[in-house]
């Protein structure tokens, strides 16, 4: 049988880092092909490169046996590729039926008609929405509901869908994949990503396991299983050199006193009823896939954003119950959160490696009317440049000047002037340089021999591994699974977080 | 006030149901359950060190582990036993006295006003501590004490030192069911059991009581010293997120304690699955997609090392599908750690040393 859509040696590169290198991806017709891998493995980059969303560095597409370029998703959706992205596309100002035929307008368009259209073919797909609802007014999972239609009814030979059953429930998820043979069965050829290993194998025809942007396997379902698959999309060759083994480098370190903790904590659908504890002089170390809940339940620790307010659960600092409204109260009291989206929440791009670093300071030890001392600045700036050794000129070059790896050191720097008791790492080396992640690690184990109570929150697995002295499993919203640092291996993780 | 009426609607602060987990040095393993047998009896409790032996109570009687014999029996059941090193023993009677029996077996009662509902003795020094659960109910009453009090009523126990030759004193009052006591560095330690903490006492009585461990995620029990330095504590229930919404909820409570048997309260207890009756919640747990029936354990076995600064470092558990529950004493005695499961009818031995694979 020859393939429908072919990608030979597919490339993608972002400033020199390869987020997928060398990838030969093979779609058959009616066929539905599983995509697996960590996160960061370049499963949604190299289905962006199907769809025209993204543009590959080199490398070579077929469809049909014939070389297309796509530079835009409408070139890919005139050639019947159409996508349902994970983040929603929608708008929600309008109605579920305009957002099913937008894009798709007649010259005089009748609502009632639409309407009607709309319902007729959101019941054959067996979807339980209300056309004339706002799409604002809907539930994640009747958003995808109304993506997935929207797709489906583009006619497209091929379906990319990314994620496409994480807010489902089972039922929805049982609706999904009759309608994913049903579409099968009318020529259609599907591509989905997934972390639920078991929905691949139970659904897929073919799967392929992408690791660090690289193609690791292609077999039939069949011939695959849950285990093989997870040793698959883990087992790092580079680990080890990146972060060396840590087995006999350095022992766990005993915990200190309970500093924070987190008792029944529930945050709408994405954090349920979760509870945890951190101890001073340790580093947690908190994995989980993408939607598992770790970020959400960090910025409610931090007072980014607020837990449900009805029974949203207990968070005692020192054993003391807190409930921050906003950040600031937080830092007062000592947490201190590092984001894991730098650029858009860590620093002010524009402004200089001593203006952040003192805004940082001045959280707890400024008041609104206090005088900014520039001598005060640059002594501050100096003071933590040499710290953790952030590579610039001096304290008044501009962040946007300096690589990720020193941005990362500076937004460090700015959390750790506010001298913290728990301090927050989110995904700290994300987008950082080899070297910079070495230095970084060790300031992260720095901290917590000083004693302080350091949470680490990362997808990458070696990185968990080698830094943290408890390991913190969470999946669907809640922490499920604790490991020692003596017991934790890449598969026992893989397995507690997808299972 | 209004605080609480809004803390109460919304649930949070006093009114926030939630319970603290067990993770870190509290992260449930086997060891109990795998713990190896020293003896199977009815309901043990009170393990003591006397003489180079290990002594426990069981129903009306005080008998000795390394012979397997009976030291002595009484005409209630035993609430509590303490031994001191000059080989007196004190012995708490249900619904008497305390009886002091000294070396040469001779007996004298100390005053029911004072020792009357004991739960816990210790010698300090030449001193007895009784710790009091309650002021109106016998120890084998705990848990209508327990759903009397719920979360937010103060409560009735106390502890008293009393002297070998001078007027009691009281080191405590309005204690939530003390049950556990030991002298330790010229400090008193007391369990408080339904506030969930541990107490440091000053023996003079000058001092009021400072919490040293708050927050267990179960019922705390009798302690013992450990030989490091450090303590071992019992934890004879855990806590749940059902049992803490019961204790909030005043009516409901009232109506069980009227209508229903105390063995099928919504409450914490020292052994479950013994009858079709019990409760068990209507909940469920969703894993990979499937939804599964779940109830949340009332009893459970739990012991937990703490250093000398108050903190878990190691701990003990008998799961919920485990048999050992309702650990309600723990000793340490030659390197051995002795355990009392009181709901599992069995005394087990571990090494007190054991590193936990969990």
């Amino acid at each position: 049988m020859s393939p429908i859509l072919e990608l030979r040696t597919i490339t993608k590169e972002y400033r020199g880092v390869p987020a997928v290198k060398n990838v030969n991806f093979t779609l058959n017709s009616q066929e539905v092909h599983a995509l697996v891998g960590e996160n960061g493995a370049g499963k949604s980059t190299l289905t962006k490169i199907i769809a025209g969303a993204v543009v590959p560095t080199s490398g070579e597409m077929l469809l049909d046996g014939r070389p297309v370029a796509f530079k835009v998703p409408k070139d890919a959706l005139a050639a019947g590729i159409a996508m349902v992205y994970q983040e929603n596309s929608l708008v929600p100002a309008l109605t579920v039926a305009q957002n099913i035929f937008l894009g798709r307008e007649q010259f005089f368009n009748r609502m009632r008609g639409i309407n009607i259209a709309a319902q007729q073919f959101l019941q054959s797909l067996n979807f339980g929405v209300d056309p004339t609802a706002s799409v604002a007014s809907l539930g994640a999972a009747q958003r995808q509901m109304v993506e997935i239609a929207r797709a489906v009814r583009q006619k497209a030979r091929i379906i990319i869908f990314d994620e496409p059953t994480a807010s489902l429930t089972p039922e929805e998820k049982f609706h999904f994949f009759g309608l994913m043979t049903r579409l099968k069965h009318t020529g259609v050829s599907i591509i989905f990503i997934s972390h639920a290993i078991e929905e691949a194998v139970q659904h897929a025809d073919r799967i392929t396991v992408l690791r660090d942007g690289g193609h690791v396997l292609t077999d039939g379902a069949a011939n695959l299983d849950r285990n093989s698959i997870i040793r698959a999309m883990v087992g790092r060759s580079l680990s080890g050199e990146i972060y060396g083994a840590r087995g006999a480098a350095r022992a766990s370190r005993q915990p200190g006193r309970k500093v924070l903790s987190v008792q029944n904590l529930s945050m709408g659908s994405m954090v349920r009823n979760t509870s945890f504890s951190v101890f001073a002089g340790q580093v947690t170390g908190m994995f989980g896939l993408i939607g598992s809940g770790r970020t959400e339940t960090a910025k409610i620790i931090a007072g980014v954003i607020k837990r449900d307010m009805f029974h949203g659960g207990e968070i005692k600092l020192d054993g003391r119950p807190v409930r921050y409204r906003v950040p600031e109260p937080a830092v007062r009291d000592g947490i201190v959160y590092v984001t894991e989206d730098r650029k858009l929440e860590g620093f002010f791009e524009t402004m200089s490696i001593g203006d952040n670093i003192n805004i940082g300071y001045m959280a707890t030890a400024g008041g609104i009317f206090s005088v900014v001392n520039m001598a005060q600045v640059r002594r501050l700036a100096k003071q933590w440049i040499d710290a953790i050794k952030v590579r610039a000129i001096n304290g008044d070059a501009k962040v946007i000047e300096l690589s990720g790896g020193n941005q990362q050191k500076v937004v460090i720097a700015k959390s750790l002037v506010q001298n913290p008791k728990l301090i927050i790492f989110d995904e700290p080396t994300r987008g950082v340089d080899v070297g910079a992640i070495a230095e970084i690690h060790q300031f992260i184990n720095m901290l917590a021999d000083d004693g302080l109570a350091v949470i680490v929150i990362s997808s990458y697995l070696p990185e968990i591994i080698n830094l943290s002295d408890r390991i913190l499993v969470t999946r669907q919203g809640r922490v499920v699974e604790e490991f020692t640092a003596g017991q934790a291996t890449e598969e026992r993780i893989m397995y507690a977080a997808v299972h | 006030m209004l605080r609480g009426v809004i803390d109460r609607f919304v649930g949070r602060g006093e009114a926030a149901v939630t319970v603290p987990p067990m993770d870190g040095a509290l992260r449930p393993n086997q060891a109990l359950e795998r713990a190896s047998v020293a003896a199977e009896v009815r309901a043990p409790d009170n393990l003591v060190s006397y003489r180079g032996d290990v002594l426990f109570s069981s129903g009306h009687e005080l008998r000795a582990l390394g012979s397997n014999s009976v030291l002595r029996s009484f005409e209630r059941p035993i609430s509590c036993v303490a031994a001191a090193a000059d080989g007196r023993l004190a012995v708490g009677l249900l619904g008497a006295e305390v009886v002091l029996v000294h070396p040469d077996g001779s007996t004298n009662l100390l005053p029911l006003k004072v020792t009357a509902h004991a739960t816990a003795l210790a010698f300090h020094e030449d001193a007895l501590i009784v710790c009091r659960g309650s002021a109106q109910y016998n120890p084998d009453q705990w848990k209508r004490d327990l759903m009397e009090a719920g979360v937010s009523k103060p409560g009735s126990g106390s502890v008293v030192l009393i002297p070998r030759d001078s007027a009691h004193r009281r080191l405590a009052d309005g204690l939530r069911w003390p049950y556990g006591a030991v002298a330790r560095d010229g400090q008193v330690i007391v369990s408080e059991s339904w506030s969930h903490r541990l107490l440091v006492l000053d023996p003079a009585g000058a001092a009021p009581p400072r919490p040293v461990l708050s927050d267990l995620p179960g019922y705390p029990a009798r302690i013992c010293a450990s030989s490091d330095g450090g303590l071992w504590l019992a934890v004879f229930a855990p806590r749940s997120q059902l049992i803490e919404f019961v204790l909030r909820e005043d009516g409901y409570r009232r109506r069980m304690l009227n209508e229903i048997d105390s063995d099928f309260w919504i409450a914490p207890t020292m052994a479950n699955g013994r009858s079709f009756l019990e409760p068990i919640q209507g909940g469920a747990l969703k894993q990979m997609g499937v939804l599964k029936p779940w109830a949340p354990s009332r009893s459970y076995g739990l012991v937990i090392k703490l250093n000398a600064t108050f903190e878990p470092v190691v701990s003990f558990h008998s799961r919920t599908d485990g048999t050992r529950h309702g650990t309600t004493s723990v000793l340490e005695h030659h390197e051995r750690l002795y355990v009392a499961s009181n709901g599992g009818d069995v005394i087990v031995c571990l090494r007190a040393d054991e590193a936990v694979e969990q």
